[in-house]
């Protein structure tokens, strides 16, 4: 009875910021409900445990056509996914992805980032990436783009403290993810710049 | 993070694999039921190894766990099937990082690392291969402690 | 050993309590036993073949009992068991889980010591020491024991609000260019990458910089 049900067409993975999705077309069978299943094969189930394949409960007997393989695809191995259809008993053959996946291929976007001053301090707030992420991030003084200074963060849940700066000076700034499971690094974000409050005489 | 294993400095990250072992700790050690014997820390303990055979020693002991442990720890929670795929696949790049020393000839293997590794596997072959695995897995930090003091 | 016949129930949630490696065994009584239970623990270095009794936690009536000194090597795992008794009879052995000094003890957060002048204020950290029973042991501080160690350090602004954190390795910070005579509350956290350990965060030190010159 297999047969009779199509394998589910155009199977590909969209990963980006380490974020790893398997999506598939819908397989139409019409005033039924076609559920479908996923399963993941790393390079140790293909050496060293005889080809074998694990399912993905979350994406077992799913509806939806997309599944979240984040948390197994976590190694940096070649990867095999497929997925199937479902219909009561009748189950499709299997549609494998072309080719391997592996996290090291995820594409990397520029972080989310926002610089402030405050007073003579320059601050930054970062949007939080998860585990996986930290931030290289660069300033420097206007005007002296070859003294550029550099800081690694991790710890992004709130207001970061850069750096001081001189009084009156302006200061850019920009930040770049840093993977280091996968030693890749993403493009630069936008420059910012800000300017640090004037002289302290302004205090009294 | 980089370790240091004698000659060997090797940029790799644990975190997938503590992360991982972490999420089934309590479910595989308790399928542990033998307190009085040790697969890694007895008779020898793994802290006592030199610096310089501590490359040796992990290649051995990652080779260890891909080639005789994991196969052999299927359990009826998929769950728990699915960490420890996450985990073998997380060490046979973590070993492909150690082969970058075997080829630089900076992972020589001493007396001491091959004895000590000997007394491994004779611990491991003294149960069956069953609980000897699911021992082996359940002991994953006592290696991963032990690297961590690489750094 | 002539155990007695055991039918009281068992001790329950039987399990270590451990704080900068203090490690403490504590368990529940009995379900159903009131007042009169004693206990008995013993211990076991994982992979060791033999329990050892703990003579000072023999028929002990309170639910907990201090196994620091026995497990102060963090580099060894342990298990621990209590059984009780009550009116002749007695319970089964009730052990914990394997216990891992380094991965399942908890960290008290840094002390935070702070001195200002009128645009600055400096703060000191000082990590927690590793539990000692005897005061005339060497003391030995979690950043020996926890290589990685790093201090997350919160500044609070109490005019503007404004909170900055600082992410730092080593144990002193120097914050410059602030407002004179104005408040600034500083608390600090651990975190430890490998394995991952936090603190919580020390309650706050606040200092007032002082009136300009």
């Amino acid at each position: 009875g297999d047969a009779l049900l199509p394998a589910p067409q155009s199977v590909s993975i969209l990963s980006t910021n380490m974020k790893h999705f398997l999506t598939w077309s819908p397989v139409i069978v019409l005033g039924a409900t076609v559920r479908y299943s996923v399963e993941f094969q790393g390079e140790y189930e293909r050496e060293y445990a005889n080809g074998s394949w694990i399912p993905i409960s979350e994406c077992s007997l799913t509806t939806a056509t997309v599944c979240n393989i984040t948390e197994d695809i976590s190694a940096t191995v070649a990867y095999k996914l497929r997925v199937r259809a479902e219909l009561g008993a009748t189950r499709s053959p299997w549609a494998t992805t072309k080719g391997f996946f592996s996290p090291t291929m995820t594409s990397l976007t520029p972080p989310e980032l926002r610089v402030v001053a405050d007073g003579h301090h320059i601050l930054v707030e970062l949007a939080d990436m998860g585990p996986s992420f930290q931030f290289r991030v660069l300033y420097w003084k206007k005007g002296q783009d070859s003294r550029v200074q550099q800081k690694v963060m991790k710890e992004v849940s709130s207001v970061l403290h850069l750096d001081t700066m001189e009084a009156g000076a302006e200061y850019c700034v920009k930040a770049q993810t840093h993977v280091e499971a996968i030693n890749r690094s993403s493009s630069f974000s936008p420059t910012q710049c800000v300017r640090a409050q004037g002289d302290t005489s302004m205090w009294l | 993070k980089t370790f240091h294993f004698g000659s060997c400095r090797v940029s790799m990250s644990l975190a997938e694999i503590r992360a991982g072992f972490t999420a089934i700790k309590a479910n595989i050690q308790s399928r542990d039921p033998v307190r009085t014997l040790s697969i890694l820390s007895h008779p020898h303990s793994l802290h006592k190894v030199k610096s310089s055979d501590r490359c040796c020693m992990t290649h051995q002991l990652f080779t260890f766990y891909v080639d005789k442990v994991f196969k052999h720890c299927r359990t009826e929670d998929s769950f728990v099937n699915r960490k420890i795929s996450s985990i073998a696949n997380s060490f046979l790049s973590a070993r492909r990082k150690l082969g970058q020393c075997r080829e630089q000839n900076n992972c020589v293997c001493g007396e001491e690392s091959t004895e000590k590794f000997k007394q491994i596997l004779a611990n491991y072959e003294g149960l069956n291969v069953t609980s000897a695995a699911m021992k082996s897995l359940g002991e994953l930090d006592i290696l991963l402690d032990w690297m961590e003091k690489s750094r | 050993s002539g155990e007695l016949y055991c039918s009281l129930p068992n001790p329950r949630n039987v399990r270590f309590e451990s704080i900068n490696m203090k490690n403490v065994l504590h368990w529940s009584a009995p379900e159903g036993t009131d007042d009169g239970v004693l206990y008995k623990v013993k211990y076991a270095v994982y992979g060791v073949g033999k329990w050892i009794r703990k003579p000072e936690c023999r028929n002990i009536n309170r639910t907990w009992c201090d196994l620091s000194t026995e497990t102060s090597d963090y580099e060894e795992q342990y298990y621990a068991s209590v059984k009780a008794f009550l009116n002749g009879t007695c319970s089964d052995w009730m052990e914990t889980t394997r216990f891992n000094p380094l991965t399942d003890t908890k960290i008290d957060p840094p002390m935070v010591s702070v001195s200002s002048t009128d645009r600055s204020i400096s703060i000191i950290l000082t990590a927690p020491e590793k539990w000692k029973s005897n005061p005339e042991e060497e003391s030995i501080s979690l950043l020996q024991v926890y290589p990685g160690l790093q201090y997350n350090v919160s500044v609070l602004n109490k005019k503007t609000k404004k909170r900055w954190l600082f992410s730092i390795s080593n144990n002193t910070l120097v914050v410059p260019w602030l407002e004179p005579g104005t408040a600034y509350c500083v608390s600090a956290q651990i975190h430890v990458t490998t394995p991952v350990l936090d603190s919580g965060f020390s309650k706050e030190h606040c200092i007032t910089t002082l009136k300009d010159k």
